[in-house]
């Protein structure tokens, strides 16, 4: 896994099969690392989006930036969803996947 | 390059010096806020041939987005579900009209406030999806890298200088929308 993916690349991630195991197991909501959305602004859509505090969505913002990815919301699929519609509004690159962590 | 682009940090007047000509000189500021709130309000403090250029690129980033087939607005689309193609496929088919649109929006709303003194909450919300959006469409049209530094000799480099330029303005709102 690269540290910080480019644009060009897909997320190198394990995604459950389709297949309906669990109504009930939650899902998370991460974004990934990009070399063109300034770090002020991310951190800046993470307060607006989801409440976080300053400290807390800079905190964020830097995983994104250090780790490649970060895990900024999580719920029912439909939660997932309809926050990951928010953050492509947004520009910002995420994804949703089942909670296997 | 004429010699009005190197006056314009310690010679004379602009204005004294170069009459009617008015070259198309972007980078003329000397102040370093393009937004300064004031209680509901953002005043913009960009000059005129900045408001027209603002205008002008909201103008292309509303005729590509409409047209939807440029190659270089994938990123404006990201895939939400990695790996999985039928969630994905349903997911791109419910919210792809409303991004289009609500980008749509946003940019006719750049175009309509480009030369208002100042804007509202909602209105600064709009120019930074728009000036977001070019970045993110600009960005990738130059396949930039986090380590890419700025090569003044480079063929690229007015479009890398806007990339900049757009950094610049979004930092700003993101800082008078921040003080809310």
């Amino acid at each position: 896994m690269n540290a910080a993916l480019s644009i060009t690349e897909t997320p190198d991630i394990d995604v459950d099969s389709r297949e309906e195991t669990s109504t009930e197991s939650p899902w998370i909501v991460l974004v990934w690392n990009d070399p063109i959305n300034l770090m002020s602004y991310v951190s800046f859509v993470f307060q607006k989006l989801f409440g976080y505090s300053k400290a807390e969505a800079d905190r964020l913002m830097l995983d994104v930036h250090h780790k490649g990815r970060a895990v900024v919301s999580s719920g029912t699929r439909e939660k997932a969803e309809m926050d990951v519609f928010r953050l492509h509004e947004h520009g910002l690159w995420a994804t949703l996947q089942r909670d296997d962590r | 390059m004429s010699s009005d682009f190197t006056s314009m940090a310690c010679g004379p007047h602009f204005s004294e010096t170069t009459g009617d000509r008015n070259p198309k000189v972007i980078f003329r500021r000397r102040r370093a806020e393009a937004f300064s709130r004031d209680g509901d309000r953002i005043h913009v403090l960009l000059e005129s041939d900045e408001r027209e250029l603002v205008a002008e690129l909201a103008r292309q980033f509303h005729s590509v987005v409409a047209a939807d087939e440029d190659p270089d607005l994938t990123r404006l689309y990201p895939i939400a579900y990695v790996g999985d193609c039928a969630r994905q496929t349903d997911y791109a088919d419910l919210v792809h009209e409303d991004l289009v649109r609500t980008r749509l929006e946003a940019a006719d709303t750049v175009v309509i406030t480009s030369q208002s003194d100042s804007l509202d909450d909602g209105q600064l919300d709009a120019w930074m999806q728009v000036l977001n959006g070019l970045r993110l469409l600009l960005g990738t049209r130059l396949d930039i890298s986090e380590e890419d530094g700025f090569d003044p000799e480079a063929v690229d480099a007015p479009q890398r200088a806007l990339l900049a330029w757009l950094g610049f303005l979004l930092e700003e709102a993101v800082g008078a929308a921040s003080d809310r």
